[in-house]
């Protein structure tokens, strides 16, 4: 009893913690431009990180190693580097976005200046980082993110044409640059890589050994699938709500007023208070994955299940990550183009480190009978050719499209 | 592979280094042989420490590498641990020592005297 509880709690906090500022952007826009047609990217991108985060939580449980201590080890150290600088620039770069993100909500609640409100953000969220253990920061986010859930009910009072729903989940194709900028935006959005550094690190710190594993696999399926959920709801709602009257969501605040267009005030506070954990989650796990990128590939000592005096170097460097983000937003930087730069690239550099992990995920040196079955091995070589394919449309449709600006 | 036999690059080298107590504190970054000529080389040290970094970068970055990471003076930028100080090879290689007695996680211990000012560190 006490394991499904285990389970369930999990599940709810990946469901809170899968949506951040990358789908609150790309998944509005996406609504708001072409109503239903590209819901079916989001299942390409949420198969995605069931894939990938499901090896990197087993290569973690079962090897003892996060995901860059494998890209270390299988792809040496001149690899290993390029991949090391791409991360934590597109890291830092989420981050920043994930934090005027979240100065943003503030201020749509608070109504004092943003300059302020960016400080408060991020010295609440140091705090909370300082002082709360890593479950219990894993948990205040992803509950509260649940908030979100307000998406899928209001996407179903909203009464879409249930029959376009379901054609918009049928892939297709249109010959416009835009569109498919757009399909790169919403994979991209789900496979955010952050979340997937976080993850594996997170299998680690919170000791899981061969018996989590089922864990490991209900986390990653269902959590995430069921996060996928809110990603479709996001785009139902914004394509309920802002297709028809031709609204571009170029302000974060606007995906808000997607809720309060079918549930009002209370609506629209909920979508706030969901979007500030969501994006509060996932700056923390950005300025963490930032630091355990770093300590992992240089050797240091890590995780936050050690004291700070234990691991100073990495416990300064996500007290660094915060502090650059901070001065990054203060330039008065638009925080929705930041996310677009921040999901473009990341997906530019996500083979790098998804390769070295399904190297690994199917070496049974490293891990016995753990390893890729057959399943897992065609998942993993299917989806390595997609975010290739991904990979190198994703700068060109970015310049052709101006950054989705048509 | 056999039992008497291992391939250093794919079991050894980059791997994380942890001392005795647990602690993380390091990578193998490089490795030192010894023999003569016309003998078999026998692996005598791990190194680790970025100063090995510039000698394996392709030959043009090399000079850039040695200024970023360091040039690689042994006891500085460079830890040389006997490989008899190897105790087992893992998912880590677990070390015989302290990482303090072996010179390895510098780093961590400078940087502890700041982040131990802290409250509750």
């Amino acid at each position: 009893m006490k394991k499904i509880f285990q389970v369930a709690l999990g599940i709810i906090a990946a469901i809170g913690g899968f949506v951040d500022i990358g789908e609150l952007v790309f998944n509005t826009q996406a609504g708001a431009v072409y109503r239903y047609q590209l819901l079916w990217a989001v299942p390409v991108g949420v198969i995605g990180i069931v894939v990938f985060a499901e090896m990197t939580g087993r290569v973690a449980t079962v090897s003892g190693r996060p995901v860059f201590d494998v890209v270390r080890m299988r792809m040496g150290l001149n690899v290993g580097l390029v991949t090391l600088v791409a991360s934590l620039l597109i890291n830092l770069v989420t981050l920043a976005a994930e934090v005027g993100g979240a100065a943003i909500v503030l201020q749509l609640l608070f109504d004092v200046n943003v300059s302020t409100l960016i400080l408060v953000a991020v010295v609440g969220l140091v705090l909370i980082v300082y002082f709360v253990p890593f479950g219990g920061i894993e948990r205040i986010f992803g509950y509260l993110g649940c908030a979100l859930l307000v998406y899928v009910a209001a996407a179903v009072h909203l009464r879409p044409d249930w029959h376009q729903v379901a054609q918009g989940l049928v892939p297709s194709w249109h010959s416009s640059a835009l569109y498919a900028y757009f399909v790169v935006g919403v994979i991209g959005a789900a496979l955010i890589p952050y979340e997937v550094y976080f993850y594996s690190s997170g299998a680690i710190e919170d000791r899981w050994t061969l018996r989590d594993l089922s864990l490991n696999r209900a986390n990653s399926v269902l959590g995430f699938t069921l996060g996928g959920i809110l990603s479709v709801a996001l785009i139902v709602v914004a394509g309920e709500v802002f297709f028809a009257p031709k609204v571009q969501p170029g302000y974060l605040g606007t995906t808000a007023l997607g809720a309060q267009h079918a549930y009002g005030e209370a609506g629209l506070l909920l979508a706030l208070l969901g979007m500030l954990f969501a994006v509060g989650g996932a700056a923390v796990e950005c300025a963490f994955s930032g630091a355990y990128t770093l300590a992992q590939f240089a050797g240091w000592e890590w995780g936050k299940y050690r004291r700070p005096r234990e691991a100073p170097r990495f416990t300064l460097a996500w007290l660094i990550f915060f502090a650059l983000a901070f001065v990054i937003v203060e330039t008065g930087v638009d925080p929705v183009l930041l996310t677009e730069y921040a999901v473009i690239l990341s997906v530019v550099a996500l083979p790098l480190t998804y390769l070295p992990v399904l190297l690994v995920a199917r070496d049974r040196t490293f891990m016995g009978e753990r390893a890729n079955g057959l399943l897992a091995n065609t998942f993993g070589w299917l989806y390595f050719a997609i975010l290739l394919v991904v990979s190198l449309a994703a700068i060109p449709l970015m310049l052709v499209t101006d950054g989705g600006a048509g | 592979m056999g039992g008497d036999r291992m391939d250093l690059v794919y079991r050894v080298l980059d791997d994380q280094l942890v001392d005795v107590d647990g602690r993380r504190c390091g990578r193998v970054d490089d490795l030192e042989f010894e023999g003569d000529l016309g003998e078999p080389p026998r692996v005598s040290a791990i190194l680790s420490g970025s100063g090995v970094w510039h000698r394996r970068m392709p030959r043009r970055l090399r000079a850039i590498g040695a200024r970023l990471f360091g040039s690689g003076v042994v006891g500085r930028d460079v830890i040389r641990v006997p490989w008899t100080q190897v105790e087992d090879i893992s998912s880590v290689i677990q070390l015989k020592s302290k990482a303090r007695e072996l010179g390895l996680a510098q780093g961590d211990d400078r940087d502890a005297t700041f982040v131990a000012k802290l409250p509750r560190s």
